[in-house]
Parts: C-alpha cells; structure tokens; sequence
C-alpha cells in the first residue's frame, strides 16, 4: 500500500489521467457533458508526451479517428455520455467485427436521447452490452468510486489489448464529477502491468491476422509495419478480405463469443460486501453502491444483517457468482438508477424472478434513506 | 472535529463550485476527509447551482450531502436558496446575499438567517466580482471553524494564479471581517 499515490481529484479527470499513465497516446471525442472534463484533461496532458487530442467534428468523426489510430498500433480511446454512445454505434460495430482494440468512456446521464444532461444515471448498462447491430460479446467495467475510475481505465486499456475489440468503461455524472481524496496505484507499478497485443512477427507472406483458434482473438500487426492485410465490417476469411463461405462466416461470430467466453476469469472482477453471514443480499453498481455502502453500515448498526454484492465487470456478467448466492439468499434487493436494465441480467443468472427491485431514473441520486426505508418495506 | 457538512448554493457562473474544491482539498491536506459534490442544470448560466462539503476525519462514502444534515449554507442566489434550503438543520445558520436572496418571516424563525452582502463586497471593495467565492470561502469558515485558517488560506492560494494572490488574500480578509461583525 506504501507505494499509492495520494491524489485530489474527479472521477473525470481520474480516468483520463489513467488512460495516458496506462500508455495511451491518442484520443479523440467530441465533448458532452457530463464527460468533458476527460477531453479537458489529455487535451493538456498527451500534447505533452508526444500524443495527440483532437476534438473532432462530431462523436462519429471521434470514435473513427480513435479507431484509425488503434489500427495504426497506438493505444487510442474516446470518450462521451450515452447520447454519444447512440452516435458511435455503428463504427463500434466495426471495431467488434475487426477485432479493433479501443477503450469507450461512457459518463452516463439522463436519457432517452439528450434526456437530462447534467444529471446522473445508470441508463446505459443495456446499451453498453449491444450498442451496434449483429452478435458479438461486449466486455464493460463500472467505477464504483474514485480509485476505480482510474483503476478500471488502466483495465480497459489491458483487456482491449487482450481481447482485441472495444472495452467500455461506465463511469456515472455522479461518480465522474465527485471530488475528493484518492489513493491511486504507483505509475511505475501501472506501466508494468501493460500488456501489448500480440503481433506476429514471421514471414509477412504467413500472416494470417485472423486465421486463430477458435477462442482467440485476432493477431493484427499495427499498419505500416510491412505486414498488409484487409479490415472490412463484412464477414472475412484468415486475410481479413471479404467471404460468405459457410463455415467461416459461423466460425467468425462464433469466434467473438468464445474468444471472451472461454476466458471470462481474466475479466471478472466483483467486490463483496458483508456478504458472509448476511440474511439480505443487495446488488448494486456504479455510484448506487456509495448510497448502499452506507445504507448496509446503517442497517448492520441496527442488527440488520444486510451486505452487497458489486459487479465491477458488468459484461460478461458474473453469472456462476451471482446463480451461487442466488441459491443462498432469499431475499435479494437489486438497487440500479434506471427501470432495472442489470435486474434482468440478475433473474437469468439466478433462474428466479423473485428479486426486489429499486430503481429511479428521476435524474436524482439515490440517497441511503431509499435503500434504508425499501429494506424495511419489503423484508 | 466531528463531520462538519456545508452547502453552498448559487446560479451557474457564479463560481460557487471552486470553494468547494478548496474547502475539500485543505481538509485532505490536514489528513482527514473531504468531499465535494455539484449539481447543477443544463441552462449553462442562470440556473440552480448547488455544492454541498463534507469534511470528516473518517473516510465519507456517499458524496452528497444528507437533508437534515446540513450544518451551514450560504447562498448567492434566490432560485437556489428556496430549492435547497429544506436540507438545512434547524437552527444552523444561513448566510445570504441580501441583494439577491429573500428569506420569508418563516425562514427566519426556523434558521439563524445572516445577511452579508458578498457580492458588493467582492464588486466594491476587493474591486473584483470573481473573488466572491473566496469571500464565500472566508464567511463559511469562520462560521463553521471547520479548518484551520492559515491551511485555508494556502489552500486557495494554491488554487489561483501568482498575480491574484494579493487580491485573493483581501477577499479573505474582508469576508472574515463581515463574518465576525455579523456575529455581534
């Protein structure tokens, strides 16, 4: 612990610090509030290490030049609020059928549409697991308090080298704007634990970027390097260039679903919270787990015996944990700011409907009074 | 110290967010906790700005501000002193701008209401609109004693530019002045 780094600072400015600390050396957005402040910061902090910010045209033109950049080797992210996110879609869907490598801050606030622009939500979870068309297997992370909008970046940018496609990292207006005290880890410490993507290195002639096996990602060499291949949004062969030949377009999709599935350990991460001897099993994320954290400290205090279960990883979700202590609890209370986009995700894994459920999506945040009073209303 | 929680409201532009910053960052410097959360509208000017501090010396999860809770408040702005008055304890102490910010017979009864008008202050005889927040910063202080004045007064100068500092220090001055004079 000796070797974190004491910092005053947002979740915003947080995430932003951990993409250029994590190796990134380009980003390029269109600004939205409540994520701003993201764009502020590695506009003055990437011209400085010889990277790159640009505001581009619009949130498309920002998601494609990221994209472009990550094609060139170079660690690249965007970042916006959901509304930007419904723009970005389709070039995210590119990235998914390339196999594009690319970190997506989503700073969720109010919607449909512009919806309420300063406020806080959870509304984006489902579209964060399907934001374009097609099948593929989406991987997101959620910052539940200020280390993690650091912490999960830093991830991000690991998994999408790993994996090979978008990783998206949910912050919340709440959780991106708050101000306080962090404890971040070391840089040196962050920069050992980069992982590259793979690239191959034999005989240009041999190289098949996506001729792996059937749970791998792509191995796609950085462009200009003298190793030429073909990127096309159409199902593609082992060279990358376009084919509807059976067993290869069912391979491909199959592909970008064993690829994360097979490997789901290296991206789970949960947090438990006085889970062991709890009679009551809330579950909750993002910014709601601040006002559940407290409201379990409340309740405990009172002989209640109540803990949380917080996915960190919301896709893949933590299915196998969240069927075991489904079997456990009786009474279980999912605690999310929008109409119970994750609850759904909670009865599948569990095999029951049976779950309680608070939700707001008044733009408010929840306070522990909520969770406190809707505790007692239904245990 | 026990958690000492402070709120200040205003509209956008105001710059009532920076004090909130400082008051947050000088408590960590003294090694305890702090917090500072906004909420704010969509209308970039003119609309209901709110800030509420939280400063502890145990580690704070939930970063807003508990209606009830609320130890002192200052306000700049009539829209916002009405929108968010009610999360003021009973009997804790309201300072407003005069000017611009009109308690009802009610208001006063339930909180200790204290009229200081920050912004002519700050306009008048700092000679710069803009440092009201430090002016803000000073009142709510010596008010509330929540932090030791020297570190506070590092702290912000911390925060803005070398030219301003001398500026920075009256605004301080003067607010901590008007505060103690409206204590007698």
């Amino acid at each position: 612990m000796s070797n974190k780094r004491e910092v005053i600072s947002s979740g915003n400015e947080l995430a932003a610090r951990a993409a250029v600390d994590a190796g990134c050396k380009f980003f390029a957005g269109y600004p939205l509030t409540p994520s701003s402040e993201i764009m502020h910061v590695v506009s003055d902090l990437l011209p400085k290490i010889g990277g790159a910010a640009i505001q581009m045209e619009d949130e498309i033109a920002g998601v494609a030049a990221a994209i472009g950049a990550s094609m060139s080797g170079v660690r690249s992210f965007t970042a916006t609020s959901g509304p930007g996110i419904s723009l970005k879609a389709e070039n995210l869907g590119l990235a998914q059928m390339v196999e594009n490598p690319l970190v997506v801050i989503n700073v969720m606030r109010g919607g449909p549409s512009t919806g309420l622009p300063t406020r806080v939500s959870q509304g984006d979870v489902a579209q964060a697991k399907n934001p374009s068309h097609g099948d593929y297997k989406s991987i997101t992370v959620c910052a539940g308090n200020l280390e993690e909008c650091y912490t999960e970046t830093v991830r991000a940018f690991n998994l999408a080298d790993r994996f090979m496609q978008p990783v998206f990292v949910l912050l919340d207006e709440t959780i991106g704007h708050m101000h306080a005290k962090a404890e971040i880890p070391a840089l040196e410490e962050v920069q050992a634990g980069i992982k590259l993507r793979k690239t191959f290195d034999g005989a240009p002639e041999e190289y098949q970027p996506y001729g792996v096996g059937e749970d791998e990602p792509a191995v796609l060499n950085p462009m200009f390097k003298g190793y030429r291949y073909h990127m096309t949004g159409l199902h593609h062969g082992p060279t990358g260039f376009p084919t509807e030949e059976i067993e290869t377009c069912r391979k491909l999709i199959d592909r970008l679903f064993k690829k994360v599935e097979a490997h789901q350990d290296e991206i789970e991460s949960n947090e438990e919270y006085m889970v062991d001897d709890a009679d009551i099993l809330i579950i909750g994320y993002g910014s709601a787990s601040l006002a559940i954290r407290e409201a379990v400290n409340t309740l405990r205090a009172e002989g209640v015996k109540v803990g949380m279960f917080r996915p960190i990883t919301l896709w893949p979700s933590p299915e196998a944990r969240m069927h075991e202590l489904g079997q456990k609890f009786d009474k279980v209370l999912s605690v999310e700011l929008n109409q119970g986009q994750y609850l759904e995700e909670i009865q599948r894994s569990m095999g029951r409907l049976d779950i309680e459920k608070l939700t707001k999506t008044n733009g408010r945040p929840f306070s522990p009074a909520d969770i406190i009073e809707k505790v007692k209303e239904v245990f | 110290m026990s958690k000492i929680v402070m709120r200040f409201t205003g509209v956008g532009g105001q710059g009532v967010l920076l004090a909130g910053e400082i008051f947050a960052a000088a408590k960590i410097k003294d090694g305890g906790y702090g917090i500072k959360t906004a909420t704010y509208t969509s209308q970039v000017r003119g609309g209901p700005t709110v800030v509420d501090i939280q400063l502890d010396n145990k580690e704070i999860f939930y970063p807003y501000a508990i209606d009830g809770e609320i130890d002192f408040m200052l306000s700049v702005a009539d829209v916002s002193y009405q929108q968010f008055k009610n999360g003021v304890r009973e009997g804790a102490t309201i300072v407003v701008e005069p000017n611009l910010v009109h308690p009802t017979e009610e208001d006063r009864k339930k909180w200790n209401i204290v009229e200081i008008p920050i912004i002519t202050i700050a306009k008048e005889e700092v000679g710069n609109v803009i440092t009201q927040s430090v002016v803000a910063l000073a009142i709510a202080n010596t008010y509330t004693k929540a932090l030791d004045e020297q570190l506070l007064i590092d702290t912000m100068l911390s925060k803005v530019p070398a030219k301003v500092h001398e500026v920075n220090k009256k605004a301080y001055e003067l607010g901590k002045k008007y505060a103690l004079e409206s204590m007698m």
